[in-house]
């Protein structure tokens, strides 16, 4: 491994890790879409820095193309009070409208620079290490490295002194506001850390690949666990394996970086999405089905119940009156049978004491609909698992 | 025009990860064939779509991840997936990958005749389509439960015109580009939503909203050097919502602040009125003058409101004392009992 990839690694490491952290609220909140809105439309803003600094790395730029990005955050806040469109809507206007007076400005005057549109969006980490930073005559490593790393010191820093209210008013915006953080501060706060973080991002990894990092990786934490702390923690973790997985993605392919370093971020979200162990979908549609049966089932103790004509308790005759499919019904009946429900009798199917006081219960519940009992029932519904 | 249905169905950002998600599937149906025919490209951009679609419409129901994080997600990965594949052609010995990338920007000026042929016919169908079951579409649109308990198959319903709406963004790909496809969707919707509250009206607006931004982002575009012809129509089509916004007559800014101005005067009319009533009614004549100088210290009075009333023969002034007159007397007191009614 030679230096370069190193510090190519730690560059995407930095950035996964810098975007995770307010990637993380963003998702809490709701407003992940804002993170695509702000990186498309910093793009006047970097235009307009360039054009005052003539240099991509200087400060001035990343404090215009931040300063852009809150103020695609107030334009949309402000349509969006305005009452007319709704707020997806007014993100969609929007960021559009501002990234097409950025690409029409490059078009007009900077023809002959570097700083094209492809560059902006995409970015380029693999010539991110030969972009050096040295000072006085010292080379301390690239730029984009220094760049990141001061951004998220300060985001770091700002999660620590700041968590508390955060984590109050991402939750509970009116509790915060009572216990007197304001939430408009803490809202501009985190869009301002956003915003800084997306310019510092995108300068060596792309705008595309900025939100993905944001977003992937909460998204992901957000199926595997509920607690803040730990959700932060995950999507780290996801953030930098997928940074230096798709690093060597690329390398072997000959590929994009920043593209090998989404599709990882993809892959590991599939993964996650799948197998989650309660969140996923496998999970889901497996306890969708135990739902379906144990509703089937109640249908089914509530049948026996009401009718005591024998006619009416027949196994065969049971098929056609719920009008079930006769695989579902033996379903039915064999787990009835095995929580000695109901007992069988010359195809006489009738409930046993077991079954009548669970049927019981059951209609108390449907009936009443008291949150008390529900505990109850729950224990009752896991008895059938399995 | 079917941008419509998107901004009404809350689904306005549907377009923008549609678009992007399009990418890996121009990328992928290129690797397949090797050749750029304009047409399967946009096969394969429409599967993917689709897939993308579908994949947020599951993230959405089966996890408890909410759209908009559903949308960022699968826009991001989409387009990164599409241009890890993008690169991966760049690489491969084939003549013809050049220009892929004209879909991420879209040039409306490369586009052939049988392209054009193609979008018209597409539009045709659309519109054919949504002619047939505008019906549906609409009482889909606006009450999704009644229309299932009527017997309608909403998932086929559903998936028809989330089909059209993304057949429409990977059309539109080629003209304007991906990152600008979203606005095309909705800035026309959203400027004819500011006109209007029917559907039929509001689609119509939205089609003819969409036509002049076109027509006149294209006519800027051509008259200046190195100006692309996307930016500059999604530009037209935002100035347009920008002056929807504004000066709409019922829902824009302008004459929303115009009645706001209007109903404060009126409430400062009627409070002062009420308080002159308050001290004439201390009085056995009504006619009885007061001074000016004791409405001084009421919140409302200003020389106008006096103005006004006078103008509107409820007041009349003689040097520095006013009295009601017989008929603001009456109105005064209509309004007390007004709002004694209203408070009950």
């Amino acid at each position: 491994m030679s230096s370069a990839q190193i510090e190519i690694q730690l560059i995407a490491s930095l950035v996964a890790i810098a975007c995770a952290i307010p990637g993380t609220f963003l998702v809490l909140r709701k407003m992940a879409m804002i993170s695509d809105a702000i990186s498309h439309s910093i793009l006047p803003g970097i235009v307009i820095g360039f054009f005052m600094t003539q240099d991509l790395n200087s400060p001035v730029l990343i404090l215009l193309a931040a300063l852009t990005g809150i103020l695609t955050v107030v334009l949309v806040e402000y349509i969006q009070k305005t009452g007319l469109v709704k707020e997806d809507t007014a993100i969609g206007l929007v960021f559009p409208a501002l990234f097409s007076i950025g690409v029409i400005m490059i078009a007009k005057n900077a023809n002959d620079v570097h700083l094209d549109v492809d560059a902006v969006l995409l970015g380029e980490l693999a010539f991110a290490p030969f972009d050096r930073l040295i000072i006085s005559g010292v080379d301390i490593g690239p730029k984009s490295l220094w760049i990141i790393g001061s951004i998220l010191v300060i985001t770091v820093g700002l999660l620590f002194v700041f968590f508390k209210e955060l984590k109050v008013s991402t939750f509970d915006a009116g509790l915060a506001a009572s216990l007197g953080f304001s939430p408009a501060i803490i809202h501009y706060g985190l869009m301002t850390v956003s915003s800084v973080t997306t310019v510092g991002a995108f300068d060596a990894v792309g705008a595309i690949l900025v939100v993905a990092l944001m977003i992937a990786p909460a998204a992901t934490a957000y199926l595997l666990t509920n607690e803040l702390k730990r959700m932060l923690i995950y999507a780290i973790c996801f953030g930098v394996f997928s940074a230096i997985a798709g690093y060597w993605v690329a390398h072997w392919l000959d590929a994009s970086i920043a593209g090998s370093i989404t599709t990882m971020l993809g892959f590991i979200f599939l993964i996650v999405y799948l197998f989650a162990p309660s969140r996923g979908i496998i999970a889901v549609l497996y306890r969708e089905k135990q739902q379906r049966t144990e509703v089937s089932l109640l249908t089914f103790l509530l049948h026996l119940k009401n009718h005591t004509e024998e006619r009416e308790r027949h196994v065969n005759h049971l098929n056609e009156h719920i009008n079930w499919q006769k695989v579902r019904s033996k379903t039915v009946l064999d787990l009835a049978l095995k929580n000695n429900m109901i007992q069988l009798d010359k195809n006489i199917v009738s409930l046993t004491e077991k079954g009548d006081e669970f049927t019981s219960k059951a209609i108390d519940y449907i009936i009443t609909n008291e949150d008390a009992q529900i505990e109850d029932m729950k224990d009752d519904f896991f008895l059938f698992r399995g | 025009m079917l941008g419509s249905f998107a901004v009404l169905r809350k689904q306005s950002l549907l377009g923008d990860a549609i678009s992007h998600a399009a990418l890996p599937g121009i990328a992928i149906a290129f690797l397949i064939t090797g050749a750029k025919d304009s047409n399967v490209l946009l096969l394969g951009a429409l599967v993917s779509g689709l897939i993308g679609t579908f994949w947020i419409r599951g993230i959405i129901s089966k996890t408890h991840l909410k759209s908009d994080t559903a949308l960022g997600l699968i826009l991001s990965l989409f387009f990164g997936f599409g241009m890890l594949l993008l690169t991966f052609i760049q690489k491969q010995p084939n003549a013809n990958q050049a220009g892929l990338d004209k879909y991420l920007f879209g040039q409306a000026a490369t586009l052939i005749e049988s392209d054009v042929w193609m979008m018209a016919i597409v539009t045709g169908i659309c519109l054919f389509v949504l002619l047939l079951f505008w019906k549906e579409f609409k009482i889909l649109l606006f009450d999704a439960d009644y229309t299932k308990t009527l017997g309608f198959n909403t998932k086929f319903i559903d998936i028809l015109i989330t089909t059209f709406i993304v057949l429409a963004i990977v059309l539109g790909l080629q003209t304007v580009g991906v990152v600008l496809m979203s606005a095309m969707l909705l800035a026309p919707a959203a400027a004819a939503r500011q006109w209007t509250n029917s559907l039929s009206v509001m689609v119509f607006l939205a089609a003819i909203f969409g036509a002049f931004s076109g027509v006149f982002g294209t006519a800027i575009s051509a008259t200046q050097n190195n100006l692309s012809t996307g930016p500059v129509i999604v530009i037209v089509a935002s100035v347009f919502v920008l002056f929807s916004f504004v000066f709409s007559p019922s829902r824009g800014l302008l004459f929303k602040q115009i009645r706001f101005i209007k109903n404060r005067r009126d409430l400062q009319l009627h409070k002062t009125l009420a308080f002159m009533y308050n001290i004439v009614e201390s009085h056995e004549n009504i006619s009885h003058p007061h001074a000016i100088k004791i409405l001084n210290n009421f919140q409302g009075y200003t020389k106008g409101t006096l103005q006004k009333l006078v103008s509107k023969n409820y007041v009349t002034l003689e040097g520095s004392m006013w009295s009601l007159t017989e008929e603001g007397f009456k109105t005064a007191s209509n309004l007390y009992s007004q709002q004694n009614d209203n408070n009950e």
